[in-house]
């Protein structure tokens, strides 16, 4: 029997489907476990936790676990608080020297629109997916009402087709859903999750997952909302977040109703942070042709916004040219480096396209801009030619070749169907010391933001980041704790600088919640959330040995820009590292959490 | 037309150059920032060029907007709001399709003014689920977000169609038009039979809808005592609490009607 928690702000009830035996069941989740893990990507990792006892299971079996998290602020109207995290066991992901068959890291990507609200408003804390369900399904919840419906004649639709086709079907518009593209369904490993056609939980291999379990797509909608702790402070932090997004930090505000992350493609190039021709440069003299004005100008015609957020940082519009196409959100900084810079690519339409089809397919853009950008290099290199690339003539800033191969890549045919692994996977195949140049950290590509400067930065970011190579980890202990406190909060980063004294995280929490979080107890909590995706990556078999860096960052200069000639010091980055896990607590030798480190952070369950 | 302006930036204790460029035609603003841990922000503003070939037409929806002597907003669309003293007036809220985005702040205010709760005896907004909201936005693929509410009709279709006798004493039916213009119900007298939805549907946006309990009209616009809380929380000024023409054109305000428009006019695809 289900009982009401008395903890407040949350419901303490975990939706769980087991899409094998068809059981549908609220589970409790204990009150211990929120005030600990607080929600989203915390609350999520702690679950997975505890579903998965043991290393090596594989990630695409029934047994692995599939969690959909809102946080705490989900639901409620807390500006730029929308964010919904998938959190799972990678199919990325695998060490260096893999101690279970299947050890991989967690995985955790998150999403805006409008998903992670209607969860909570359905009166639920979370989804978990476990089993496979033995044809293909999608899964539609009003409240207590949890349908798994045949969605047989769906599989195989991309996503934007789909996005249609299924508000036609439920009959009503006011239904939120995410859904997989063909990626997912033909168990490409770096499947996507997509809600509102764009907004993608992309990263780690979610979609993938999601196609495992024969899930095309979860729709959902309700009409509860949890008690507060204290309502009436909360109203008051509310009204005075409300009234901060007006008056504080304008020039903020208007960059991002701006261009969005886009506005970052020029700055980050001119400051030679940007991937480019596969990380071997950090500028990209073209990129005026693809960044903000050139959009705002020949594309862009709406900004749109996720639930409750004044941002608008999401683009849509019609690119014309040589590939005319419908753009749901394209490019941001992320999508338009990894399949423009890159590439080489600044053909705007040309790039609008490769944007567009892989979100139609829903294949995570990073991994796969990455691995096109490995196999021009191998191209370019001849280690391979285009006889193995099923005649496509792979040069840099073709967009041509680079479609053709995303199409191959996301239907599994030929070259695809090997290159749909990723770069590590293809470094193997390929070899050559081609290991050099393939940019992956634990197997999980790098994204847009190239190493070479601010490496001290940059370096520790994807090194240390729990799932495999992750730009949204922050670069010092502190930041990666604050930026999994607003994963597990379900605040936007984007947002956070609003989040400032009267109105800091931790206000609105003990509101909520009706608890006291102190700023050091909450800091604390973002410590223990990092620290037990660490030890889950550590009982996976993953230790200091998979803390690296690609080789190219030693050994390639950038040759253009105002940071010509910058390059990745292998030594200053050794002692960054060591002065790292220093700060963290990790033992030297292998990088585990001591265990007194876990100890102090409420993690005595995860010491053998 | 396009400046680029040369500019620095501070990022690690180095100072880079940037350049930044601003477009003289909608948009007046450029800004170079650090990105992730935001340093510093530098903004350069410009007032636009007047140049009749940069007349966009984001420009002459604004002048369509702000010109003449009346104020109009979405004369494309074809439902005229002016501000006209000589001209019947009515107070309602005009939704400006071009500058929504889509937030749904607008459904969460309007759930939880027209929603309270009571704590310690005291009447205070309820946590706003959007489902109990009267304002909707539908979103549609392409993209666009439609906000609809009750557009508070001079000649009130749901009222009309309201087949409850007149009370003897007040003239009013179980629906009827209060003294503040809203449309509300006597759920004394009120027979459950949604021919007021009917009538709003086919004849309007198709605001009312039955409540599922009671199967009784609800969504109306209260008007939150005189300070729509829609309009006072919207991010975007999209929503606005005006004076308008009575005998403005209602037709054709379904959200369906209204995207197809809107996505015609701004993708130039035919859905």
């Amino acid at each position: 029997m289900f009982k009401i928690i008395a903890m407040k702000g949350y419901y303490g009830k975990l939706l769980d489907i087991n899409l094998t035996t068809g059981e549908i069941k609220n589970t409790q989740i204990p009150e211990e476990d929120i005030k600990l893990f607080i929600g989203g990507r915390g609350l999520g990792t702690k679950i997975l936790w505890d579903k998965l006892p043991n290393p090596g299971v594989d990630p695409l079996s029934p047994e692995n676990a599939l969690l959909f998290m809102p946080g705490p602020f989900s639901g409620l109207p807390i500006p730029s608080s929308s964010r919904t995290t998938v959190v799972t066991k990678s199919p990325r992901t695998s060490a260096v020297n893999p101690k279970h068959e299947h050890g991989s890291t967690v995985s955790y990507s998150n999403m805006g629109g409008f998903f992670g609200p209607e969860i909570k408003f359905a009166g639920y804390d979370g989804i978990c997916i476990t089993g496979k369900a033995d044809k293909p399904v999608y899964i539609k919840i009003e409240d207590d009402n949890v349908e798994i419906i045949d969605a047989g004649k769906f599989w195989g639709m991309g996503t934007e087709e789909f996005d249609n086709a299924l508000i036609d079907e439920l009959g009503d518009r006011k239904f939120e859903s995410c859904y997989i593209g063909p990626a997912g369904e033909q168990l490409i490993p770096m499947a996507s999750i997509l809600n509102t056609a764009a907004r993608a939980a992309g990263r780690g291999g979610t979609g993938c997952v999601m196609g495992s379990k024969n899930l095309k797509a979860i729709a959902i909608k309700g009409t509860q909302s949890p008690v507060l702790g204290d309502h009436k402070t909360y109203l008051e932090l509310l009204s005075k977040a409300r009234k901060s997004f007006k008056d504080d930090h304008n020039d903020s505000l208007k960059f991002w109703r701006y261009g969005g992350t886009a506005n970052a493609l020029a700055y980050s190039s001119n400051n030679g942070t940007q991937a480019v021709k596969n990380y071997s440069e950090g500028t990209f003299g073209e990129v005026a042709k693809i960044a903000t004005e050139a959009n705002r100008e020949k594309v862009w015609k709406r900004d749109f916004a996720c639930f409750s957020c004044p941002l608008a940082c999401k683009k849509s519009g019609i690119a014309k040219g040589s590939y005319s196409v419908m753009v749901h959100d394209g490019p941001e900084y992320e999508t338009g480096t990894m399949l423009g810079a890159n590439l080489l690519i600044s053909d705007l339409s040309g790039l609008q396209k490769l944007i567009a089809v892989s979100d139609d397919y829903g294949i995570d853009i990073i991994s796969v801009g990455n691995t096109i950008g490995f196999l021009m290099e191998a191209y370019e290199k001849e280690i391979i030619d285009s006889n193995y690339l099923d005649n496509i003539d792979l040069t840099w800033g073709n967009v041509d070749a680079s479609l053709k191969l995303l199409h191959k890549i996301c239907k599994r045919e030929g070259i695809g169907d090997k290159a749909c692994n990723g770069v590590k996977f293809m470094s193997n195949e390929i070899g050559h010391d081609s290991h050099k140049f393939a940019i992956h950290v634990k197997g999980h590509e790098l994204a847009a933001w190239n190493v070479p400067v601010n490496s001290d930065r940059w370096s520790i970011t994807y090194v240390t980041s729990n799932r495999g190579a992750c730009h949204m980890n922050g670069g010092s202990p502190d930041k990666q704790d604050q930026s999994a406190l607003r994963d597990s909060l379900a605040a936007c980063n984007f947002a956070s600088r609003w989040y400032n004294g009267e109105i800091s995280y931790d206000k609105f929490l003990s509101a909520i919640t009706g608890m006291d979080w102190s700023k050091g107890e909450f800091d604390k909590a973002g410590t223990r959330i990092f620290t037990l995706e660490k030890m889950f990556n550590y009982r996976e078999g993953f230790d200091i040995n998979d803390d690296i860096l690609p080789p190219k960052f030693f050994e390639n200069k950038f040759t253009v820009g105002d940071h010509k000639g910058a390059i990745v010091d292998k030594k200053e980055f050794e002692s960054n590292l060591e002065e790292y896990y220093k700060i963290r607590e990790w033992d030297n030798e292998t990088s585990k959490p001591k265990n007194e480190t876990l100890t102090y952070l409420d993690l005595e369950f995860t010491i053998v | 037309m396009n400046i680029l302006i040369e500019t620095s930036i501070y990022s690690s204790g180095h100072k880079s150059k940037v350049f930044v460029s601003y477009s003289t035609e909608s948009y007046m603003y450029t800004y170079a920032y650090r990105f992730c841990n935001v340093l510093e922000i530098v903004y350069q503003k410009k007032k636009p060029m007047s140049n009749s070939k940069q007349y966009t037409r984001r420009h002459f929806l604004q002048d369509i907007a702000f010109g003449g002597s009346g104020l109009i907003v979405l004369g494309t669309f074809g439902f005229r709001i002016i501000k006209d003293t000589e001209q019947n007036l009515i107070k309602a809220i005009s939704i400006n399709f071009e500058k929504c985005a889509g937030c749904r702040t607008c459904e969460s205010a309007c759930s939880a003014f027209n929603h309270p709760i009571v704590i310690d005896g005291e009447k205070v907004n309820g946590l706003g689920n959007p489902h109990y909201s009267n304002i909707r936005v539908y979103h549609f693929n392409p993209d666009v977000d439609i906000p609809v509410t009750c557009a508070i009709c001079p000649d009130t279709p749901c009222v009309n169609a309201c087949p409850v006798e007149p009370d003897a004493i007040t003239g009013r039916k179980a629906l009827f038009r209060d003294n503040n213009m809203t449309i509300k119900n006597d759920t004394e007298r009120c027979i459950g039979c949604m021919q007021c939805a009917e009538a709003c549907a086919e004849l309007r946006a198709g605001i009312i809808h039955p409540n599922p309990k009671t199967n009784m009209p609800e969504r109306m616009c209260t008007l939150c005592n005189g300070n729509p809380q829609c309009v006072a929380n919207c991010p975007f000024d999209a929503l606005e609490y005006i004076e308008m023409h009575a005998d403005r054109d209602l037709a054709d305000l379904s959200p369906v009607k209204i995207a197809e428009r809107l996505i015609k006019e701004l993708y130039n695809i035919n859905v």
